[in-house]
């Protein structure tokens, strides 16, 4: 019996699966509930620039082939950059995992309605956008299959997981150069501005 | 160095694009077409191998996929024509500025001297004013195309900040054929 399992619930799930994987959250919910199921380095916690998530997780997957990278956006944010999809479709990013919290409404201002409420189909948006690897996650149990079948194959990959919305417990640093420092020393490219010099 | 396949003469200015962003050590360009940067991706295409180019589908989305780049330890550039630069309001101003993220910018103009598109006027207008506004450095490059460019990729990469090099259309539209026709 299908339940759908609320955002937080979800991360915590992906949370668990990883490795030292980095990842790159959405504004809003999805980087609160990312901080709120386990704060760590290879978090990186985006304060605005909505919809352009899947956009730096691609280029981050580009940069770093050897790092398997991992976004968690919103539907309404995909929905913002929906171009995002034809580029992973074309780069064909092995190593690019876009997770879509779709909850079908806009949680972070209110609740208002998206357009997956009314139909549109974001895993086919992808796949119609050349990324073969796509699938729509409606409980714990198929979201945890689906995160299991991207590690076993090469990507690009989308999953779109069906989620409620929860109201966040927690908020990630508001620092930016701090969640941005951190993040690149955890995953190995330390700013070099960060090192000082010894003459 | 290898010889370019195509019978198109690169420009001076073009060539000094290219040159100045490998002397930077670009390793990846994001870009959204446009006529005169033709000039400077065929020529990256055609000598500087090195060099990656990804299309965007959009302005914003190349500065998102950019400061990507940068997270994973690349030094990356954005080419885009000018009116692009009004759909990449949001991505430098809540992303690349407050994450200190440098992105080194190309930017052909639009709108400037020889315009011949209305519509393309008020948003090339627009350009230096939004980036005092955002207080992004900038420089328009109207000769040394090279110089300008490793000037600029110095600021962006040792002040990790986005800066960007325009070029005027006096220099990127020379003959009076494209200067009037759509570009």
């Amino acid at each position: 019996m299908s339940r759908i399992i609320t955002r937080l619930e979800a991360t915590r799930s992906l949370i668990a699966s990883l490795n030292g994987e980095p990842v790159v959250a959405s504004l809003g919910h999805p980087a609160y509930d990312l901080f709120a199921a386990l704060d760590r380095p290879e978090n990186f916690y985006t304060w605005g620039s909505m919809g352009l998530a899947s956009s730096i997780g691609l280029g981050l997957a580009v940069a770093r082939p050897d790092l398997r990278v991992f976004v968690l956006d919103g539907e309404g944010s995909l929905l913002m950059n929906l171009g995002s999809l034809a580029t992973i479709g074309w780069t064909k990013a092995q190593n690019l995992v876009l997770v879509v919290w779709d909850n079908e409404e806009y949680g972070t201002t209110g609740g208002q309605p998206s357009a997956t409420a009314h139909g549109a189909d974001l895993a086919a948006a992808a796949r119609s956008m050349g990324i073969e690897m796509t699938s729509i996650a409606r409980d714990d149990l198929e979201l945890k299959a689906a995160i299991a079948r991207v590690r076993a194959a090469h990507g690009p990959a989308v999953i779109v997981a069906k989620v409620r919305e929860s109201a966040p417990t927690a908020k990630p640093p508001l620092d930016c150069v701090f969640i941005k420092q951190r993040f690149m020393d955890a995953i190995g490219n330390r700013e070099a501005s960060t090192r000082g010099v010894v003459k | 160095m290898t010889t370019s396949s195509t019978s198109v003469h690169t420009p001076a200015w073009a060539a000094g694009v290219c040159a100045g962003l490998s002397a930077v050590g670009i390793q990846h360009v994001v870009y959204v077409p446009d006529n005169p940067l033709s000039h400077v991706l065929r020529e990256l295409d055609a000598r500087y191998t090195d060099i990656k180019a990804i299309l965007a589908t959009r302005e914003e989305e190349a500065f998102g996929i950019a400061a990507g780049l940068y997270l994973g330890g690349a030094r990356p550039a954005v080419l885009l024509q000018s009116s692009g630069l009004g759909n990449s309001l949001n991505a430098l101003a809540s992303l690349l500025l407050p994450y200190q993220i440098p992105v080194l910018m190309i930017i052909s103009m639009r709108g400037d001297a020889t315009e011949w598109n209305a519509a393309q006027v008020p948003m090339g207008r627009t350009v230096p004013i939004v980036l005092d506004a955002l207080g992004i450095r900038y420089l328009v490059s109207s000769s040394e195309t090279k110089a300008s460019v490793e000037s600029l990729g110095a600021t962006a990469f040792g002040t990790r900040t986005p800066a960007a090099c325009l070029l005027p259309r006096m220099l990127t539209t020379t003959t009076p054929a494209a200067a009037t026709e759509g570009s």
